[in-house]
């Protein structure tokens, strides 16, 4: 297969494709950076980054509650920048629920569907109710006559009535209606089956009807075209379906018993629930989430994170899930995305993310405890000098590391030669990971209002300064790179805690080649320590058994594999090796 | 014996704020309300009383109490007096005073908070700085206005009622205050549960109708109270427009001016009775309203 094929084939499967989004608020302040993304059907994908990188601003892009500065959103191929968000097909669930104060839990969760119209399969007017109410006699006569011979008694007004008995009968109001008035015109009694047969006359004249008609309808009375397959129609539900509807979807989350109450009487987990059950009941092929379970205690965060795990294998809806807690995004995704300033940092499944993270921003992000960063020296042929720790990474590492210098620095030569646009996006890109970028936060130009206008004119052009001070920065990293290529430098040095290896020390015994330190804290967490001990000036996390008691008067002895550690460059963040 | 707990600093501090607030309201609350006491008082003297004693607030003696003054207020020697009549042109004229405002508030502070627009800020600003111009400086221009367009149309009678009754209703349903009073309640709504009710596939008229003006309940209630208040005590507006009409078209507040005529103290009984009387339904809306006002906003939906 050519790569086209293999591209068009792929672009099939996207469901749901952002491209290029960016998003630049009124102040100046650009929150998103050219965030591009497919995602394909029923996956789950987690946005995780730490508050403020533009996260919940990308989840309300999609949902179309804040405008897009540029770039595009397709559904299935279709083009949805320019759509309101009620035609989006989405549903979001908010951090705060959004539950409507006024409303009982049933009114919350019904509320969607009391305002929008829903493809229906067409019914055949009254046929179609006359058809269940017959068979709601054959199913279960007795019970229907003895409802209707106290219904039509009980002096409430009709619609009062006909909904009493609706919801005894478990039939629709409109049927009931139908079936009291009938009751009615038949003076009242249940003298002999005289209404029984009327409905069969009914029956019969609008099966008549209907083929006077030319038109077919199936069993239950549905309208069907001429290949059996129902007629579907935009319609309003009544509301003896939303009611069948916000019952079942009450079932699914465990919300029956609430249902008639306000939503300050329900506890958080409940509340969330009821969010929850608001947005699936719509039916949409998408959901959205903006840190759901930040808002609920340590415990119920836990059930709830496997609720909706299983509530996504259940419904099998494509979710967007926004949080900043990297151990939610580990769990429950089946793809992470990493944000940082406004920037994506990397996007994978999260064995890719932990196991391979792309720079140091990601790898501290991910992880808990996160990962040890060390400074430590690149010594010519392939050697990291860690306070005097030599570990060897041979040829293989020398050839990597001297590729990715030569690469980096053609690199900043390009984007120094024609500092534009695009290479200062780039520069913002390496900041946010590197994490220096607080300073150049804004890149347009912030519009003065007022007589900070008529100042502005007499200012110098502050955009010009930033610029500037940018084309500097790249200036330096590119002579910082130039001089790495080829001389010892620093490398930063990262090492996951459950990967440094820890031996209590006994006496007598030889631990040289080890490094031999005393912890500074021991957390028992159950079934392991956290160990904190300095090294190189650094404190220090590390993992170890539980099964041996330690303390800080214990001694211990550190070293880890070569295979274990991530080396990153310490100008651009980058991982490489 | 045990002894007495000595209060710490801040027990002291407060105990003194509460002390030195109390007297405080309590100075202003009896200031406020001696006027209406002596009111209530007056219209239950005698007229002699009323002469001799005027200095009192209540009746000198148990016998001076009288009912007397509020004797023949709906029908006097026969056929239906002028009270009644007086009292259905406040009220009515006051009912459709507070729709309006109410329409035009809701849907202006609306349109204002959850409607993004060019100028919006400007317009802010515009009804910001309306509010400190004083109402009374449009009233020649009012008038000039109302007169030429009545000389103009040239209208009989029940049309020209309508139309003054149509200058009293109308432009006080433009006060900024209570706008902006419901502008600064929608501003609390949390903006969640508005966007929300968006991704829920609501348009504006369903969020306004369904989930805005239920929320604002209790503001609204306090804006009718407002409306309420100053539309029944409005005096000089009504009394320019209604000065050398029939006398069936007055409102109560002007109706009550024509006993300060200084023709005699027979008057002043009945002139306080009426009073009293035209205070009756500020008091019921008052007490209906007030309790309402409190569950607020107290309800939202959010943890938080």
């Amino acid at each position: 297969m050519s790569d086209q094929v293999i591209q068009q084939k792929a672009e099939e499967n996207v469901f749901l494709c952002l491209k290029h989004l960016e998003k630049i608020y009124p102040n100046g302040e650009k929150a998103v950076h050219d965030f591009s993304l497919d995602i394909s059907k029923e996956e789950f994908i987690v946005i995780v980054g730490p508050s403020g990188c533009g996260k919940s601003t990308m989840l309300r892009m999609i949902a179309g509650l804040e405008d897009i500065t540029s770039g595009d959103i397709y559904l299935e191929g279709e083009l949805l920048n320019y759509k309101p968000s009620k035609d989006r097909k989405m549903a979001i669930v908010f951090q705060s629920y959004a539950l409507y104060p006024q409303m009982n839990v049933f009114d919350n969760i019904a509320f969607p569907l009391t305002i929008n119209k829903y493809p229906m399969p067409v019914r055949c007017g009254e046929l179609f109710f006359w058809g269940e109410i017959q068979r709601k006699l054959a199913q279960d006569a007795d019970a229907v006559c003895k409802a209707l011979r106290e219904e039509a008694e009980s002096r409430k007004s009709k619609r009062a009535r006909a909904e009493k008995f609706a919801l005894r009968c478990g039939i629709s109001a409109e049927a009931a209606n139908l079936l009291l008035e009938l009751y009615r015109e038949c003076g009242g009694t249940e003298t002999g089956a005289d209404w029984k047969e009327k409905i069969a006359e009914k029956v019969e004249a609008g099966k008549r009807e209907l083929a006077e008609k030319g038109a077919a309808a199936d069993e239950e009375y549905y309208l069907v075209d001429e290949n059996g397959k129902h007629l579907i129609e935009n319609r309003k539900l009544t509301a003896f379906e939303i009611k069948q509807r916000v019952f079942e979807t009450a079932e699914k989350l465990d919300l029956v018993p609430y249902l008639d109450k306000l939503p300050r009487e329900l506890s958080g987990g409940q509340m969330q629930r009821v969010a929850l059950g608001r947005a699936i009941i719509k039916n949409v092929p998408i959901f959205m989430m903006d840190e759901p379970l930040s808002n609920l205690d340590a415990k119920l965060r836990l059930t709830m994170r496997s609720e909706i795990v299983k509530l996504h294998h259940k419904i099998g809806a494509t979710t967007i899930y926004v949080t900043h807690d990297q151990t939610e995004a580990m769990t429950m995704a089946t793809r992470i995305v990493v944000m940082s300033r406004g920037f994506i940092q990397q996007i994978g499944t999260p064995k890719e993310i932990y196991n391979d993270p792309a720079n140091i921003f990601v790898a501290q992000f991910i992880g808990s405890p996160s990962m040890n960063v060390f400074e430590a020296q690149y010594e010519k042929d392939g050697i990291i000098n860690l306070g005097g720790m030599k570990i060897c990474g041979g040829e293989k590492l020398r050839q990597i590391h001297d590729e990715f210098y030569k690469n980096a620095s053609k690199e900043f030569e390009a984007m120094l030669e024609n500092f534009d646009g695009a290479a200062q996006e780039k520069l913002l890109q390496i900041l946010s990971c590197t994490g220096e970028s607080k300073k150049f936060g804004k890149v347009g130009v912030k519009k003065e209002k007022g007589l900070k206008k008529l100042f502005s004119l007499f200012k110098k052009q502050p955009a010009e300064n930033v610029a500037d001070k940018q084309a500097e920065i790249v200036r330096e990293k590119c002579g910082q790179l130039a001089r790495y290529t080829n001389s010892d430098h620093k490398v930063l040095l990262g090492i996951r805690p459950e990967r440094v290896l820890i031996e209590k020390c006994e006496e007598g015994k030889d631990y040289t080649g080890r490094s031999v330190v005393m912890p500074t804290v021991c957390e028992l967490l159950g079934g392991e320590y956290n160990i904190h001990f300095d090294f190189c000036g650094q404190d220090v996390v590390a993992n170890f058994d539980a099964k041996q008691t330690i303390s800080v008067n214990d001694r211990i002895a550190v070293s880890f594999l070569p295979e274990d550690i991530f080396l990153f460059d310490p100008v651009t963040g980058k991982r490489f090796f | 014996m045990t002894k007495k707990r000595r209060r710490t600093k801040s027990e002291r501090i407060r105990r003194r704020e509460k002390i030195i607030s109390f007297i405080c309201l309590f100075v202003i609350c009896v200031i406020w309300s001696i006027p209406l006491l002596y009111m209530l008082g007056s219209s239950f003297k005698s007229d002699i009383d009323l002469q001799l004693h005027p200095e009192k607030l209540f009746p000198s003696s148990w016998d001076e109490w009288t009912l007397k003054h509020y004797t023949g207020f709906l029908v006097r020697d026969g056929k239906i007096d002028k009270m009644p009549i007086w009292m259905l042109n406040s009220l009515w004229s006051t009912a459709a005073c507070i729709l309006v405002t109410v329409l035009f508030d809701l849907i202006t502070a609306y349109a204002l908070v959850f409607l993004k627009f060019k100028g919006r800020n400007g317009i802010i600003k515009f009804l910001f700085l309306w509010m400190a111009v004083p109402g009374v400086i449009g009233t020649a221009p009012g008038f000039v206005i109302f007169s030429q367009i009545r000389n103009a149309l040239q209208m009989n009678e029940t049309a020209t009622y309508l139309y003054i009754y149509f200058w009293l209703i109308v432009p006080s349903g433009t006060g900024i205050f209570n706008m902006l009073l419901m502008r600064n309640f929608f501003l609390s709504i949390p903006p969640d549960i508005v966007d929300s009710a968006k991704s829920d596939g609501a348009g504006h008229r369903v969020i306004f109708r369904r989930i805005v003006c239920p929320l604002a309940r209790s503001t609204l209630l306090l804006i009718v109270l407002f409306t309420f208040t100053g539309s029944w005590n409005n005096l000089v507006w009504p009394q320019l427009l209604l000065s050398g009409e029939d006398s069936y078209w007055q409102t109560v507040t002007v109706a009550l001016t024509g006993y300060t005529g200084g023709s005699g103290w027979g008057q002043v009984g009945v002139s306080m009775a009426t009073g009293v009387f035209s205070l009756i339904p500020i008091i019921i809306v008052f007490v209906i309203t007030q309790n309402k006002m409190i569950d607020g906003i107290a309800s939202t939906g959010l943890k938080g």
